[in-house]
């Protein structure tokens, strides 16, 4: 294990103060390695969104430590002032649906993330084509997002989340409407491109199909965190 | 921040909304204020015009005979009604004489009685004038005194002029009968001459005024057309002139007709000139008295000229002018106008020349920014 | 394609009601328009009217017809010509047809009344019977039409000689138009005839020709409803008004005067009931703007999350509701644009005139209507919880 991929320690996340406050996350710790490929599993109001939103850097946790690649993002406060440009630049979101924008075409929604990051136009969808090259859907790039089938809208967003080459990945649910084919091939494309971009990737699920996918997996049960050997029967 | 990745949403978009867009810059151009204006060009021609003259007038008879009584009285008999024609001479109907033949007899009367008075004067003057002269003897014999010789002769005097009373009496008496006789015979209506019958305003028993009438007859050879021309298109009117008259009953049929005068009293009220246009043969049947008629007349027909229609004639700044196109350019040429005749040619006297083109109809007002096109007629006339 | 075909219907449907909006304002510009026309082809710098009317347009007004000679005398007119105008029904033998029946100085072309230019055949000529219509009364060269008794007979079409209502203008000599307006119809006259025999008063029997001479003075009419003036170049028509005023104690109006009764009082009821109709007319169109971005953001909120999450500046979002609704508006102006011009213009009855910069300022509303109402979907866009993006 190097010291990329993303730390996590003793994160709390308390909602609301007083009698009426509720601990939504308890003590949260997790280390995932670039190129490695981690379930996150726990059922409802486990504090499951919350840790999320919380990697997601949408909501601010109450206390604890983030550690992205080399920086402390979060150490009992925000040590990022752009949490904007963290998102874009350094954490990639695959969602349960694709959530395409309808009116840009499959390229210039993947290419949208790095022209906002201010990369030139070409340059942005020359890396949006190459990714769909290796994610195998290089053939619809000039189509609109409701041309495609589920699965290729679904690889198109996993372009997304990798088009900025994040340190980390989190993928909420990517394969909750997908029958167990095609989440199997969803889960292996994720295990490729963590391999291939030193990716670190957090898949937060409860698809029964592909929990034995992982090797290794953090349950999380009222807020806390515990690691379990996964059975990593991979693909193969 | 970068342009977002739109290029080609905006090519997409284009290519939908260029023909819209290329409509709506045409649209733009080609209708409302922007628009050029459609003209219909006329060539100035070097043409002869006969100009007309064009009036309506009402059929009026020349002599319009009103025939009634010299006194007042009652109408005894009317033997005409209204259309007949009637002779010169012919008794048309007689008055009610009333008491006349009594007055006459009672004249009768009082004429010998005025004989029977210069009868006695008579008398009275020869026993006085024999009387006289016995007299006058008797004094030259000197049985008598002067005195009773001066008696004698201004009783002479006395008889004689009561000689001449009486006589004058019985001139007087005759002239009065005479007089009743003549009124005897104007009970008679008379037509004066030959002619026709247009109106009868008494029937037997009806009482008039004397100078009322009683019949009216015209002379139906004498119809004519009293014809009023405004005064503004009464230029050339002449006595002479032929005349075309068209009758409000007979539209489409002319009869041939002459100016017989131009009335030297114009109506001052209606700003018309006044004139009498004859038929060269009376139609038959008579046209009604009053009947409306349109006249033509036409004058002489004049010399070439350049010539334009009426409609090219346009006003501006106080000038009378064309708009002239001279190699697709407009200009307002003022222009001097002659005549005119009645199918809207009229004649240019000074500027323009043969061969210029000038807009006869035009779409719109124009001015000298208006941009043309030239058709051959304006959109929306139906030929 | 589901929402883009959404999105161009509704900017068809938009563009219909722009072109509502903009055949309104058009209405209205031709209200005016024709208002001005009407002072316009009569070629007068003032109109002479009976004295405290507002005639001869918005109020009758008559004076004696012989009026126009002393006005004619007074220094800087340059000429002074009667005219009579009546609206009335005139007859063709299928139908009759409204129009405003106008009766013109005879004389030559520029005469004040007459119309200024023809679109097809001349002028009148003859001082009876011939008349030059408007071409919107359906009337061709040639055609016989009856006004009254008369029959008159098409010499010439003119183009936009409406009246201040639109109806058509036909032009005829004076005398005719005065017998015209005057004349009544032959039960009547025979009536008026009998009326005035009976009465003893003017039918004495000891003087013969006096009912006659009263008839007659009972079937003249020398009254017209206006004399046109027009003044010589080099003087102020405000102060030739001024004077027949004073010495002929007329009311007299100038051109400005004039336009200020036609476009002030006439119409000036209509234009308030169209621009009512504009105001309804611009709330609907932004209401239908405001309500389709709108729906179409609200049904977009989870990509908007989604793309505030993956790091989208607000303005970017911002920016792209507000070129939608734009682009809207866009295509509800052209489309609107152009109906209005090539359908709907031509077949309203009335003179539609749209005015190039009524459409720039008509292209101004819209593009401000459709950015105000995206600012309801902009804020509920800005709303939008970047979190909403995670988690079911």
């Amino acid at each position: 294990m190097t010291a990329k991929g993303i730390r996590i320690q003793g994160l709390k996340k308390r909602y609301g103060s007083g009698d009426t406050a509720v601990d939504a996350l308890k003590t949260v710790d997790m280390r995932v390695a670039p190129g490695e490929v981690v379930g996150l599993i726990g059922p409802s109001g486990s504090g499951k969104t919350t840790l999320l939103k919380c990697l997601g850097a949408v909501i601010e946790p109450t206390a604890g430590k983030m550690i992205l690649g080399d920086d402390v993002i979060y150490d009992d406060g925000w040590k990022v002032k752009d949490l904007r440009a963290l998102r874009r630049d350094r954490i990639g979101f695959v969602f349960q649906a694709p959530y395409l924008i309808p009116f840009l075409d499959v390229t210039d929604n993947v290419a949208l993330l790095p022209m906002l990051a201010g990369m030139p136009n070409a340059e942005a969808r020359m890396r949006a084509i190459e990714l769909f090259k290796a994610l195998d859907v290089e053939h619809r790039a000039k189509a609109m997002p409701s041309q495609l089938s589920g699965g290729e809208q679904q690889r198109v967003a996993i372009a997304r989340g990798l088009v900025n080459h994040p340190p980390v990945i989190l993928a909420d649910e990517p394969t909750a409407p997908l029958d167990s084919e095609r989440a199997l091939a969803v889960i292996r494309i994720l295990n490729d491109m963590a391999k291939k971009f030193e990716t670190a990737i957090i898949v937060v699920t409860h698809d029964e199909k592909i929990i034995p996918t992982f090797k290794r997996i953090y349950h999380i049960r009222d807020g806390v965190t515990y690691e379990e050997e996964g059975e990593g029967r991979g693909f193969e | 921040m970068k342009k977002l990745p739109f290029q080609k949403r905006t090519l997409a978009l284009i290519a939908v909304l260029f023909p819209l867009l290329a409509l709506f810059v045409y649209v733009a151009l080609r209708s409302g204020p922007l628009a050029p204006v459609s003209v219909v060009l006329a060539t100035v021609e070097n043409k002869s015009i006969s100009p007309k003259l064009f009036g309506i007038g009402t059929i009026e008879a020349r002599y319009t005979y009103k025939i009634g009584p010299t006194f007042a009285g009652r109408v005894k008999r009317l033997d005409v009604h209204v259309g007949e024609r009637v002779k010169a001479g012919q008794v048309l109907g007689e008055m009610d004489p009333v008491d006349l033949d009594e007055r006459i007899r009672a004249q009768d009367a009082t004429l010998k009685r005025a004989n029977a008075q210069l009868n006695e004067a008579q008398a009275r003057k020869d026993y006085a004038q024999t009387q006289a002269l016995r007299y006058e003897q008797l004094l030259k014999a000197r049985s008598t005194s002067e005195e009773v010789v001066a008696t004698k002769q201004q009783d002479l005097l006395v008889a004689k002029a009561g000689l001449t009373a009486a006589r004058e009496e019985l001139s007087r008496v005759r002239a009065e009968r005479e007089a009743l006789e003549a009124q005897r015979s104007n009970l008679s209506l008379v037509a004066p001459v030959d002619g026709l019958v247009v109106s009868r305003d008494a029937d037997p028993g009806t009482t008039v005024v004397a100078g009322q009438a009683v019949v009216e007859l015209i002379d139906p050879s004498t119809l004519w057309v009293n014809v009023r021309f405004d005064q503004i298109r009464a230029r050339g009117l002449a006595a002479g002139l032929s005349a075309q008259i068209t009758l409000r009953s007979q539209a489409g049929e002319l009869q041939a007709g002459r100016v017989l005068r131009v009335e030297p009293l114009a109506d001052a009220v209606t700003e018309e000139t006044l004139a009498k246009v004859v038929f060269d043969q009376i139609p038959d049947p008579l046209p009604p008295i009053g009947e409306l008629a349109e006249i033509t007349i036409t004058l002489p027909t004049l010399a070439a000229t350049p010539v334009v229609p009426n409609a090219a004639i346009h006003h501006k700044d106080s000038r009378l002018g064309v708009w002239q196109v001279t190699n697709g350019d407009l200009r307002f040429t003022a222009v001097s106008l002659g005549i005119a005749d009645l199918e809207g040619r009229v004649q240019i006297r000074e500027g323009l020349k043969v061969g210029d083109q000038v807009v006869a109809y035009s779409e719109n007002a124009l001015n000298e920014h208006s941009r043309i096109h030239v058709v051959d007629h304006i959109p929306g006339v139906t030929q | 394609m589901h929402s883009w075909g959404k999105f161009v219907f509704t900017g068809m449907g938009l563009g219909l009601l722009i072109g509502i909006t903009l055949s309104m304002a058009g209405i209205y510009r031709g209200m005016v328009d024709d208002a001005k026309v009407l002072l316009d082809n009569s070629g007068a710098d003032l109109w002479v009217v009976q004295k405290d009317t507002l005639g001869p347009y918005a109020e009758s007004s008559s004076l004696y017809d012989d009026i126009w000679r002393g006005i004619r005398g007074m220094p800087g007119v340059e000429r002074a010509a009667n005219i009579t105008y009546l609206t009335m029904q005139v007859g063709k033998q299928d139908g009759d047809v409204r129009a405003m029946v106008t009766g013109v100085t005879p004389g030559e072309p520029g005469t004040p009344g007459w119309p200024p230019y023809l679109v097809a055949g001349r002028q009148i000529t003859r001082s009876h019977y011939e008349a030059v219509a408007d071409i919107a009364s359906g009337f061709k060269l040639g055609d016989r039409i009856q006004i009254r008794r008369n029959h008159y007979t098409i010499v010439g079409l003119t183009r936009r000689m409406v009246s201040s209502n639109g109806d058509p203008m036909v032009f005829i000599p004076l005398k005719d138009a005065q017998e015209a307006q005057f004349l009544k119809d032959n039960d009547a006259i025979r009536e008026q005839r009998r009326r005035t025999a009976e009465n003893p008063a003017f039918n004495r029997p000891g003087v013969p020709g006096l009912l006659d001479a009263v008839i007659a003075s009972q079937s003249t009419n020398p009254y017209v409803n206006a004399v046109l003036v027009r003044v010589e170049p080099g003087h102020a028509p405000e102060e030739i008004a001024e004077s027949i005023r004073r010495w002929k104690r007329l009311t007299v109006y100038t051109r400005s005067q004039m336009e200020e009764i036609l476009v002030g009082k006439l119409i000036a009821t209509s234009a308030r009931q169209i621009f009512m109709f504009l105001v309804i007319l611009s709330i609907v169109s932004s209401a239908i703007v405001a309500f389709i971005i709108y729906t179409l953001t609200l049904g977009k909120i989870r990509e908007i999350a989604v793309l505030k999450l993956i790091g989208t500046k607000n303005r970017t979002i911002v920016g792209l509701i507000m070129q939608q609704s734009i682009a809207l508006g866009l295509i509800g102006f052209v489309v609107g644009k152009i109906s209005a011009t090539l359908l709907m213009a031509p077949i309203f009855p009335k003179y539609v005139l749209l005015q190039p910069l009524d459409s720039v300022m008509g292209f101004i509303a819209v593009v401000m209507i459709c950015v105000l109402s995206s600012i309801i979907a902009i804020r509920a866009a800005l709303r939008v919880d970047p979190a909403e993006a995670i988690g079911g």
